[in-house]
């Protein structure tokens, strides 16, 4: 067994481990990235230009396929048949749930990881959010607020291009944005109206997005194609292969090894320090070590807390960092499914041109300014309006000449879809460990996932299909309809929590700036670190809290302190 | 893959390292490895029923100033999801309800739906329209037809490059433009 040696090892290349890996070379640090999958080449693997008829099921999906090598991956829509291949082999990556608690573990398992196909969406937090558990007594106190992190979001911002209209909400801070598209005709009456009638409570805004409406840093603006999932060739939208891998790689300090599935931490108990991590190669199966002063998991919230579940020692036989008993504990989604759609009256001699990777939002307004007595917390709503144009065909009445004719020439009218997402509360029942019985095909033991959602979060799903309701009817809506889908946790594909951030070592795995307490020299900044989900998307602050680790890091190793 | 389209907005614009420099590379992004579909012959519907299917799919969208449904292979579209896509179940719920449609065709006086009068065909699916919420029978069957037609017709080559003259790459998103339909 070799031991390779660098200054930095960085587990999985995914948002926060291509973040990781700019800053770290950018520093100055040699960095190696592990990362479990296989190479990505934009030539060949985005496929955002194949059309319909270019895939043998015209994009059906390849259903037996995907029913038996993605029985899980399959639940999200994003698995299709253009990039099914960015989503894990299940029977390859298996892991295990009790059979009333269902758990959906979406996985993308290649260099880029789920940056490939997220869904773009980011927002910041305010003191609402950071200061939520201390306030109402779930999980720990977050170790630090906004005016910490303020700085950190503005430098990733800037970096990855977004688009985003400000709208001065003290809950949902502006940030460093490139001018928004506009709204659509439909959308932009529908603001006006929700404006009016709520007082200015509720707000229909652009959603804010990783996608450039300008050119930026050799990335070409967007071409609204609307199909980002498929990867894009113009670089448009921000992922760790548009963006933070090519500037890291231009610093001549990165090594990127793909097929490298990592095994667990190798940790010193005499130097109290990690020393480097294990690998195990993914085609050849031998395992090696790598060394580094410094590691930083990024791997994704539930395989960076699996890693270190199987770094036991006898100084942690329950988990490397485990000296809390947290490790692994207070695991968090989001909740999804409530809303509603509905037909809009208005605007029927207007249309779009282009394809806008997405297109609203409504900021959370429960529990900001009036107390919601039902449920903690609060949800926001993504949506857009659009017209149906042939696809609704398969229920349109008719055949026939004049049926193909109408959706040949005509739209249909314009259809609005809201959709929430609300957050999940830290409890420390919901939790992951590995499974004593299942292991991956390379031979790693599996994850067993216990986590439900709570009646606070069932309560906000209910919620959310109400007030979708009363903006449709307050919009003179027509054919309003209830969605009410009861997903299980997992779905949302923002799994967090399970090793967090807090201010004391006896109850929480990592310090203020992600550092383990147990090991100083190995940092989690990945969705593992958070104490709480807020309710807005959070990859744009893994960003930032990794950037803000890495600056950290390099200081105490400039100052020999790791 | 519309290459003029392509070509015309990487334009010079990309500075990136890593981007093909050779446009005509960057055009064969995904082409080398989706399938390259031939014609696949029926593989699960008999000739009289490609023959019923092929009827009404035509009926649903049929050819006049532009193609119809059978001359952009919507049928064997259909074919190939019952083949290789739908389960057991669908399949044989689909096929009972193709039989169910021959079965309403006797009572309109001929023992084969494709043998009626035209102006009997269409009554026949005028009334199996409002019946597609149904879970079994000539309803479901009809569903899955018209489902899978508009389907098939708009997603195929045809029909996107010659009737819907479908863009892959726009300038600029603009949400307020005047339309007016073309019916």
């Amino acid at each position: 067994m070799s031991a390779e040696t660098y200054d930095a090892i960085v587990v999985g290349s995914g948002i926060s481990g291509g973040w990781a890996a700019k800053e770290l070379t950018e520093h100055g640090l040699r960095t190696i990235v592990l990362e479990a999958g296989r190479p990505i080449d934009p030539v060949i693997d985005y496929v955002q230009q194949v059309r319909p008829y270019e895939l043998r099921y015209r994009g059906m999906r390849d259903r037996r396929r995907t029913e038996r090598y993605q029985p899980i991956q399959g639940h999200t829509g994003a698995c299709d048949e253009w990039s099914s291949k960015f989503f894990v082999n299940d029977l390859d990556n298996p892991y295990s749930f009790p059979e009333d608690k269902p758990f959906y573990w979406i996985r993308g398992r290649q260099v880029g990881g789920r940056s490939i196909m997220w869904g773009r969406c980011v927002y910041r937090w305010s003191d609402l959010d950071f200061e939520a558990n201390a306030k109402e007594g779930f999980g720990v106190d977050w170790p630090i607020r906004y005016r910490d992190l303020a700085p950190w979001w503005s430098h990733v911002e800037k970096f990855v291009g977004i688009q985003g209209r400000r709208e001065n909400l003290p809950h949902l801070p502006d940030g460093e944005f490139q001018p928004p598209w506009e709204l659509n005709a439909a959308e932009q009456k529908a603001r006006d109206i929700v404006l009016k009638k709520f007082g200015g409570e509720r707000l229909i805004t652009n959603a804010r997005l990783a996608v450039l409406t300008q050119d930026h840093n050799g990335r070409s603006k967007c071409h609204l194609c609307g199909h980002c999932a498929r990867g894009c060739m113009t670089f448009s939208y921000f992922s760790s292969i548009n963006a933070t891998l090519p500037a890291a790689r231009q610093t001549g300090r990165l090594t990127l090894r793909p097929f490298s599935v990592v095994h667990s931490v190798i940790y010193d108990p005499a130097k109290r320090r990690a020393t480097g991590v294990r690998v195990i190669d993914a085609n050849t199966k031998q395992m090696f070590d790598v060394n580094a002063r410094v590691v930083f998991l990024c791997a994704s919230a539930m395989e960076s807390t699996r890693i270190l579940l199987n770094s036991a020692t006898s100084e942690f036989p329950n988990g490397l960092g485990n000296s809390s008993g947290e490790l692994g504990h207070n695991l968090m989604d989001h909740i999804m499914g409530g809303g509603a759609s509905a037909t809009l009256p208005w605007a029927q001699d207007r249309r779009e041109i282009g394809n806008r990777p997405d297109a609203i939002y409504v900021p959370r307004f429960r529990n900001v300014k009036t107390k919601q007595p039902d449920f903690l917390r609060g949800y926001g709503f993504e949506g857009r309006a659009w017209r149906p144009d042939w696809g609704r065909g398969s229920e349109m009445p008719g055949f026939g000449a004049s049926f193909k004719k109408s959706l040949i020439g005509d739209l249909g009218p314009w259809t609005m879809e809201l959709y929430g997402f609300g957050e999940m509360l830290p409890r420390h029942e919901n939790h992951i460990e590995l499974d004593p019985h299942l292991v991956d095909a390379w031979g790693i033991p599996a994850l067993r996932v216990n986590c439900v959602y709570s009646d606070n979060e069932k309560k906000m799903l209910d919620d959310m299909v109400v007030s979708a309701t009363e903006m449709f009817e307050a919009m003179g809506a027509t054919d309003i309809k209830p969605i009410k889908d009861n997903n299980p946790p997992g779905l949302v594909i923002h799994e967090t929590g399970t090793a967090r951030m807090g201010r004391d070592p006896k109850t929480s795995v990592l310090n203020s700036h992600n550092q383990m307490w147990d090991a100083p020299n190995v940092f989690m900044t990945d969705g593992a670190c958070m104490p709480s989900t807020a309710n807005q998307n959070p990859s744009i602050t893994y960003m930032a809290l990794t950037a803000r680790a890495v600056d950290y890091a390099y200081r105490l190793l400039n100052r020999r302190e790791l | 893959m519309r290459r003029r389209e392509v070509v015309q907005f990487l334009g010079g614009a990309l500075a990136l390292s890593f981007i093909p420099r050779n446009v005509e590379s960057a055009i064969k992004l995904g082409e080398g490895l989706h399938l390259r579909l031939g014609d696949v012959p029926f593989r699960t519907l008999n000739r009289d029923q490609q023959a019923l299917v092929t009827n009404i799919a035509e009926m649903i969208i049929p050819e006049t100033d532009t193609p119809g449904a059978t001359s952009v292979k919507v049928p064997e579209f259909i074919d190939l999801i019952l083949t290789e896509w739908a389960h057991d179940d669908e399949r044989a719920a689909f096929m009972a309800g193709l039989h169910d449609i021959d079965v309403r065709a006797a009572a309109l006086g001929s023992p084969r739906f494709v043998d009626l009068p035209a102006a009997k065909k269409t009554e026949l699916l005028l009334a199996l329209d409002p019946a597609r919420a149904d879970k079994t029978g000539a309803g479901l069957a009809f569903a899955r037809l018209k489902g899978l037609t508009v389907y098939g017709y708009f997603t195929s080559k045809p029909v996107e490059q010659e009737v819907l003259k479908v863009r892959i790459f726009f300038n600029g998103y603009q949400g307020n433009v005047p339309f007016t339909p073309a019916v």
